[in-house]
């Protein structure tokens, strides 16, 4: 089992404000991890921080044996594309997507590699599978969706590349419990061979028993944790 | 009937050249927040490019032209190198964009003037001097070829922008430049590739109307200032408003030609403008737009 994410002292935030406090994790290669906590402690921003969208960070990040931390961001995105071809994928919250782009080309789009690319045909069908209802609209501008589906369309977008390390930001956030279970499914059938996934959540009961550790996430640090297959065994 | 087909040929011919400035002016600014206002130093700078290669290398007419789409390349990528790739992420971007392509139009046109100095320049007709009659009309060479140029250059890049990986990228920018980011599109290769696209239709319009009109260091200037009004009013990030938008003023310039006067363009344009904006504040493009957003 190798190390895909090593994160050691990681702070970050926005302006003055700081939201990640001197933060430490490893995700090991083969494992799902979900990092359950409130709204407003940290989740979305641990992600942002890993792919550079933070306004500030420092610390040491690496990503699959390389360094993509950096001491100082220069302004929020500029080098997060080279952090995703690292192989990193975002399955962002709530409604970042592409309002104009068919469903087709949505996917098309998360498939940033050149292999993934050449191979996004094949990719496509194989999400596809996964999410059914997507089919009949292949042709629809996605802002035309529904909830559920842009937030299928959204998970679909990241699973077409062949990432190191997949992380999905609060999948089942405002959709009717049985789609948000759906979605949840989708995740969790991704075969993740030599990969990663961290999936952050509010409600830990989604997550029980069905993902390799939960880690407790509160006002910017990690707290505790606990092999998901004992119950209850979140503890500060 | 015969005036009215002159009319909508002198329209289309005018729309033509201008709407590919708007076009380009359109697509800056929506896939890179960016309202370049150094189109129309890319426009003289591609003239001057065709020119000189007129005098130094070919004088065959369609090299003449392709130098000229390149040089409006060059044009656009300098352009990006000088202000987009410094600027794009420090705060305030679009109105520092906004200064920093003024300054380059002005320094720009300085220079050009340094270098070539005040006399005009005319560029070769392009498409030979034949005519065609249609309905007793006198159609010259040039004007066919302007809207045919024209045409194929827009189609190009829609096709291009529509089918491509690159296009793609751009398209996912002006959408939601966030999420664009999120899913690996690189904002500066993405600006290299936007400028240098626009920066190939200044060219093209610039060599089109450099070969009817003389080309001078501040040539550029009133394409510009119709092109940005012509964006404006189709309403700023829409294709398919600013094409639209072109084709009205273009008449509108014909019409104001014919029956009141070549002087009076301006004021029926901008009074165009206003009524437009005054109805739809998103211009014809808020017309247009259909789909859902947020």
């Amino acid at each position: 089992m190798s190390k895909i994410l090593e994160i050691k002292g990681l702070s970050a935030g926005y302006g003055s404000l700081r939201v990640i406090h001197d933060l430490d994790l490893i995700i090991n290669s083969g494992e799902r991890v979900g990092i359950v906590g409130l709204n407003g402690h940290g989740k979305t921003t641990l992600f942002y921080a890993i792919a550079g969208l933070t306004h500030w960070q420092r610390g040491s990040i690496i990503l699959n044996g390389k360094q993509i931390g950096r001491t100082r961001s220069q302004g929020p995105g500029r080098y997060t594309h080279i952090v995703v071809k690292e192989g990193l994928s975002i399955m962002p919250q709530g409604d970042e997507i592409f309002h104009g782009l068919t469903v087709e080309e949505h996917l098309d789009s998360g498939a940033f590699t050149p292999e993934s690319w050449k191979n996004r045909k094949q990719k496509r069908e194989e999400i596809l599978e996964i999410f059914e209802p997507l089919k009949k609209l292949i042709h629809t501008p996605v802002g035309r969706l529904s909830g559920g589906e842009r937030r299928m369309v959204s998970i679909g977008r990241g699973m077409m590349s062949e990432a190191k390390m997949y992380m999905a930001d609060e999948p089942t956030l405002g959709l009717a419990p049985k789609i948000g279970k759906g979605v949840l499914e989708a995740l969790l059938k991704i075969d993740l061979k030599n990969s990663a996934m961290i999936i952050a959540e509010q409600n830990v009961a989604l997550l029980e028993g069905r993902v390799d550790r939960i880690i407790g996430m509160h006002a910017g640090k990690l707290k505790g944790e606990a092999s998901s297959s004992l119950s209850m065994g979140l503890k500060n | 009937m015969n005036d009215i087909f002159f009319l909508f040929l002198n329209g289309l011919t005018v729309a033509c050249i201008y709407g590919l400035v708007a076009v380009a002016v359109s697509i800056t600014w929506s896939a890179l927040g960016l309202l370049n206002l150094s189109y129309g130093f890319i426009f003289s700078f591609a003239g001057y490019g065709a020119w000189l290669a007129e005098r130094h290398l070919w004088g065959e007419p369609i090299f003449v032209l392709f130098m000229g789409i390149a040089a409006g390349i060059l044009g656009g990528v300098i352009v990006c190198l000088l202000i987009f790739i410094p600027v794009h992420d420090k705060p305030n971007f679009t109105l520092r964009g906004m200064i920093g392509t003024i300054a380059v139009s002005l320094i720009g046109g300085q220079v050009l003037l340094q270098f070539f100095g005040p006399k005009a320049k005319l560029l070769p007709e392009f498409f030979g001097y034949s005519k065609i009659k249609i309905l007793d009309v006198v159609i010259t060479a040039d004007k066919i070829g302007i809207i045919f140029s024209s045409i194929i250059m827009l189609t190009l890049v829609v096709k291009w922008m529509k089918s491509s990986r690159r296009g793609l990228e751009i398209r996912a920018m002006m959408m939601n430049p966030h999420a664009a980011a999120i899913v690996g599109i690189g904002v500066r290769k993405t600006g290299l590739y936007v400028m240098a696209v626009t920066g190939a239709m200044t060219g093209l319009s610039a060599v089109l109307l450099s070969q009817t009109y003389y080309l001078s260091p501040f040539s550029g200037l009133t394409p510009m200032i119709k092109g940005v009004s012509i964006a404006l009013m189709g309403g700023l990030g829409s294709v398919r408003g600013a094409v639209i938008a072109a084709i009205i003023l273009g008449f509108n310039e014909a019409l104001t030609t014919k029956f009141i006067g070549g002087r009076y363009v301006l004021m029926t344009q901008f009074l165009l403008i206003i009524i437009v904006l005054l109805i739809k504040p998103r211009g014809i493009a808020g017309i247009l737009d259909k789909a859902r957003e947020g």
